[in-house]
């Protein structure tokens, strides 16, 4: 799974950092409108009347109608949404969610090995998607319909105020789409649940029975595309069906001798939240020394880099953190380090696709003068495409006594861990193979949350990229008609999704085939990406000025435009990563912070537009 | 009749009173396209102080411009020059609207609410409580007639019904003011009496009406004074009574006259160097005012002024 470094980031830490760009923004989005503003009614009035109205508008939104806010009339507002709402069907929507689901079944790849990840993955997209196209239509028609089917002048008639009206638009719909949240929610969460729950049979003729360990081996019988491995003890009466397709099942003897039966539990381990605790990662390169980062296989950029084998190429994360997050003995509530890592194999040396790559975990000290500076190597096989869960207990970290010269147990706490801080080395034991890694791929991992809270914190995820689409079609309706103020809102969401993208290309000076308009004059002149671009000086003058008008547009409207991928938590809900309170806040925050800018905007274009021009 | 143009002078500009509802001065609306060109004159200059617990009428044909100047007291249209003063403030304070109703031409409502959900509805705009709202819907459901049909969504009703559930809207809140664009268009001669009588009514309840109708019946029978609209300009204003009694015109009726009678009264009028001008039994006199207003103004376009007594 991919984790965005910005989620590295604390709340506290990122709020700090992100409230004065985000104040900026807000000042010169301020400024810009009013300039507008005096601009467009300097020149149809004049300067001095424009300046008359900007400012009684001003005032009198600040001094009178803020304060005489009522909240029944912002309920009626919202109620009368919800009523339209209902009115234009939008169950119809929910009806779609449930045939979806019905029939959803017939589409899902049964053979896949993590269903888990495929149903929730399937459920919470479906989701967004339908929620976030029902927030786009309601929002984007219905102020435009008032005006058109001029309700609103019987509104704006009454001591109703410009912001009542808008954020009773908004509140309506989004209660709408919360309604609609929970019932898909809680449809789709039933749909997950039955759709993973299943169970095995096993016949005590079908195992192998080792009187000395007295222990059963075998499988489990074959149902819904799978079956288990099984061991199962004689002397605790319990036993374990392995991981198979992302989960187990826990097994319990019941009867004696010739009666005895084998229970098998409900699945586990499919539907869990991990609450990963991460380090920050550096590198050695292969000859010990610090190095940037790791290496490159192929791909100039890619979210990971690699270590070689069978060299001193070592990542390391170092995790504690003086300030916030020291070690203590509450982290390892085991007397173990609970470490899981989740590392890519980049094979040149093709062998045995079969045989597991070897590697060794080093702990190390971050003091200079602590006792131990690094332990032994710990032995693991690395698992390709599954996550490798290692718990090291203490009493297998050990390390090379200088004067003995004899492996000797270390006291973790006293001669490791220093100022609550430790680091775990990673090295590729093998020749010509290498590990690839990323900062979140291996981690500490802390007690599991729930995972329906989880799966919760998920749908916030969703209502929160709803509200946000609602708020900038409510803001597009107040001005535009409504298929244009609908296209506006679709094209905040794709610039949105996509400004991650549009940035990269500004800031990559776009080479070959230049911007959209060049783009054009290549494909009507007919010329390839490659070649200079055949046309007179002052054309291509002509052209790259568009273009950069174009992209510099772009750019910045896609620097307002919430970034909505960043919302989107359906893969730590599908892969059982919790969605840290961190993320959350931070939604949560960027969320309000466009509430509030949206309705001030939203309030000041409908406080002064001519709703009956 | 002096028929000057005039700016407003600074009495007249200060001389707002308590007494006086509506205010405008040099009111003027032009509707621009979308490139701020100039599109339709719809109100050129017009200067009109409404008083308060009268009737007020704005009479002229269709596109005169009574509607703009309804929309333009209420903040629905921003002025292009001038002002429109509403209980001595700005007509885009939204605090004022606490005291008006407003009869839109046609009843724009929410088709799928009720007759009951769509006052409650406005009710709550006015910030009522439960059972305020509950007492005043109850009282305009019977004052309208409509409780039989109080549970029916608006979209069956007919124009009539509409009609009527729009002025309830109107004064859900009891106003003082109330603002009527063409209050009997699409009701039948019985409702267009009750709706005269219920006008009437408002009036004798110390409130102040603004109505604007193209028929002259409407505002012949009910409103105190009338202002002349005709293309977007003021022609004539003042009392209804006044601007009948046309100065220099003098209407005979009378009854049961023999012919020889009818010679001797001709003959005096000729000795007093006068001209007979009809002896049928009168016209609509208002028709007539407005008819002649219509055919001056199109031989001599303009402003005309006309000062009360
Ligand atoms: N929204 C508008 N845009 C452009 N012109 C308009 C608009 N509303 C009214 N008009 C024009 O303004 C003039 C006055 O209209 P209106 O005030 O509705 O007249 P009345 O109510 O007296 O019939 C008419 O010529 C009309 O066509
Ligand atoms: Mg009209």
């Amino acid at each position: 799974m991919v984790v965005d470094p910005s989620e590295f980031i604390r709340f506290g830490d990122w709020f700090w950092e992100a409230i004065v760009p985000f104040l900026l923004t807000i000042v010169t989005l301020l400024v810009g409108g009013l300039v507008f503003w005096f601009v467009q009614l300097a020149v149809r009035r004049h300067p001095r009347v424009a300046v008359d109205i900007i400012g009684r508008t001003l005032h009198n939104s600040i001094f009178r109608d803020l304060p005489s806010t009522s909240l029944r009339r912002i309920l009626a507002m919202a109620r009368l949404a919800i009523h339209e709402a209902l009115r234009s069907r939008v169950l119809v929507i929910f009806a779609i969610f449930v045939v979806l689901l019905l029939f959803g079944g017939w589409f899902l790849d049964v053979e896949n090995d993590h269903p888990a990840r495929l149903y929730l993955t399937f459920v919470l997209s479906s989701t967004s998607y339908l929620i976030i196209a029902l927030a786009m239509f309601l929002s984007a028609f219905s102020l435009p319909n008032d005006i058109k089917n001029r309700t609103i002048y019987t509104i704006t008639t009454k001591p109703v105020r410009s912001h009542e009206i808008f954020m009773g638009r908004v509140i309506g719909f989004a209660a709408v789409g919360t309604i609609l949240l929970l019932m898909m929610g809680t449809i789709s969460y039933m749909f997950v649940w039955r759709g993973l729950d299943h169970t095995h049979t096993i016949d005590v003729a079908d195992l192998n029975y080792d009187s000395d360990r007295k222990e059963w081996t075998g499988r489990t019988s074959f149902d819904r595309h799978h079956f288990h491995d099984v061991i199962i003890s004689n002397e605790t009466k319990r036993g374990i069906a392995m991981t198979s397709k992302g989960h187990q099942h826990e097994i319990t003897v019941v009867g004696e001798g010739t009666d005895v039966q084998f229970e098998v539990g409900p699945p586990v381990g499919d539907l869990l939240a991990r609450v990963p605790v991460y380090g920050e990662l550096s590198f050695l390169d292969r000859y010990g020394n610090q190095a940037e980062s790791g290496l490159n296989v192929g791909k100039s950029w890619g979210y990971r880099t690699y270590i070689e084998g069978n060299t001193l190429n070592t990542a390391i994360w170092k995790f504690g953190d003086q300030a916030t997050s020291q070690i203590t003995s509450a982290t390892f509530p085991d007397e173990k380090i609970p470490l899981e890592m989740d590392l890519r194999v980049f094979r040149t040396n093709r062998g045995d696709i079969e045989s597991k790559i070897r590697g060794e975990v080093i702990l190390m000290s971050t003091d200079p003068i602590a006792k131990v500076q690094e332990s032994l190597p710990i032995n693991f096989e690395a698992t390709e495409f599954a996550t490798l869960r290692m718990d090291i207990p203490f009493s297998d970290v050990k390390y090379l006594d200088p004067i003995s010269a004899k492996p000797i147990s270390v006291d973790v706490f006293n001669d490791l861990i220093v100022n609550g801080e430790l680091k775990v080395g990673i090295r590729c034991k093998e020749h010509a193979q290498f590990f690839g890694m990323a900062r979140a791929d291996l981690y500490l991992r802390g007690p599991d949350q729930s995972f329906i809270i989880n799966f919760a914190k998920s749908y916030v995820g969703i209502w929160m990229q709803m509200l946000l689409v609602t708020l900038f079609g409510v803001l597009f309706s107040t001005f535009l008609n409504g298929i244009i103020s609908l296209k506006a809102t679709l094209a905040i969401i794709v610039l949105g999704t996509f400004a991650g993208f549009i940035t990269a290309i500004q800031t990559d000076d776009v080479s070959t085939g230049g911007g959209p308009i060049e783009a054009l004059v290549r494909g009507v002149t007919q010329q390839g990406a490659e070649t200079e671009l055949n046309v007179s000086d002052g054309a291509r003058d002509v052209i790259e000025a568009l273009d950069g008008a174009y992209l510099w547009t772009m750019n910045v409207v896609s620097q307002i435009a919430p970034r909505y991928p960043e919302f989107n938590t359906a893969d730590k809900v599908a892969y059982g990563y919790d969605i840290s309170m961190d993320l959350l806040l931070r939604h949560l925050t960027v969320t309000l912070g466009y509430f509030m800018v949206i309705s001030i905007i939203g309030t000041l274009i409908l406080r002064s537009r001519e709703v009956a021009a | 009749m002096s028929s000057t143009q005039t700016a407003p002078s600074p009495e007249q500009k200060y001389k707002s009173k308590s007494d006086v509802v509506i205010e405008t001065r040099n009111l003027t609306k032009t509707y621009k396209d979308f490139w701020g060109r100039s599109k339709v004159h719809a109100l050129k200059a017009l200067d009109l102080d409404v008083k308060k617990g009268e009737i007020f009428g704005l009479l002229g044909p269709n596109g005169s411009g009574k509607s703009t100047t309804i929309k333009l007291l209420l903040g629905l249209l921003f002025p292009t020059g001038g002002e429109a003063l509403v209980f001595g403030s700005d007509a885009s304070d939204v605090s004022k609207n606490e005291r008006i109703g407003y009869l839109p031409e046609e009843s724009y409502l929410y088709k799928f609410l009720n007759a009951e959900e769509t006052l409650d509805f406005y009710g709550r705009l006015f910030n009522m409580s439960a059972t305020k709202r509950r007492k005043r819907i109850k009282e305009l459901i019977k004052m309208i007639d409509l409780d039989w049909a109080k549970k029916r969504q608006l979209k069956e009703y007919s124009k009539g019904m509409t009609r009527r559930i729009g002025l309830a809207q109107a004064l859900i809140n009891d106003p003082e003011l109330i603002l009527l664009d063409e209050p009997t268009t699409g009701l039948d001669p019985i409702g267009t009496r009750e709706m005269k009588d219920l006008i009437l009514r408002l009036r004798d309840q110390g409130k102040t009406v603004l109505m604007c109708s193209h028929l002259l019946a409407d505002v012949q029978d009910v409103c105190d004074r009338i202002a002349i609209l005709y293309q977007g300009e003021l022609k004539e204003l003042g009392r209804v009574d006044n601007l009948l009694s046309v100065q220099d015109v003098t209407q005979i009726q009378a009854k049961g006259l023999s012919d020889e009678a009818k010679e001797e009264i001709q003959e005096v009028i000729q000795r007093h160097s006068g001209e007979m001008i009809s002896m049928e039994n009168p016209t609509s006199t208002l028709e007539e005012l407005f008819l002649n207003i219509v055919r001056e103004s199109e031989e001599r376009p303009g402003h005309r002024h006309i000062e009360e007594e």
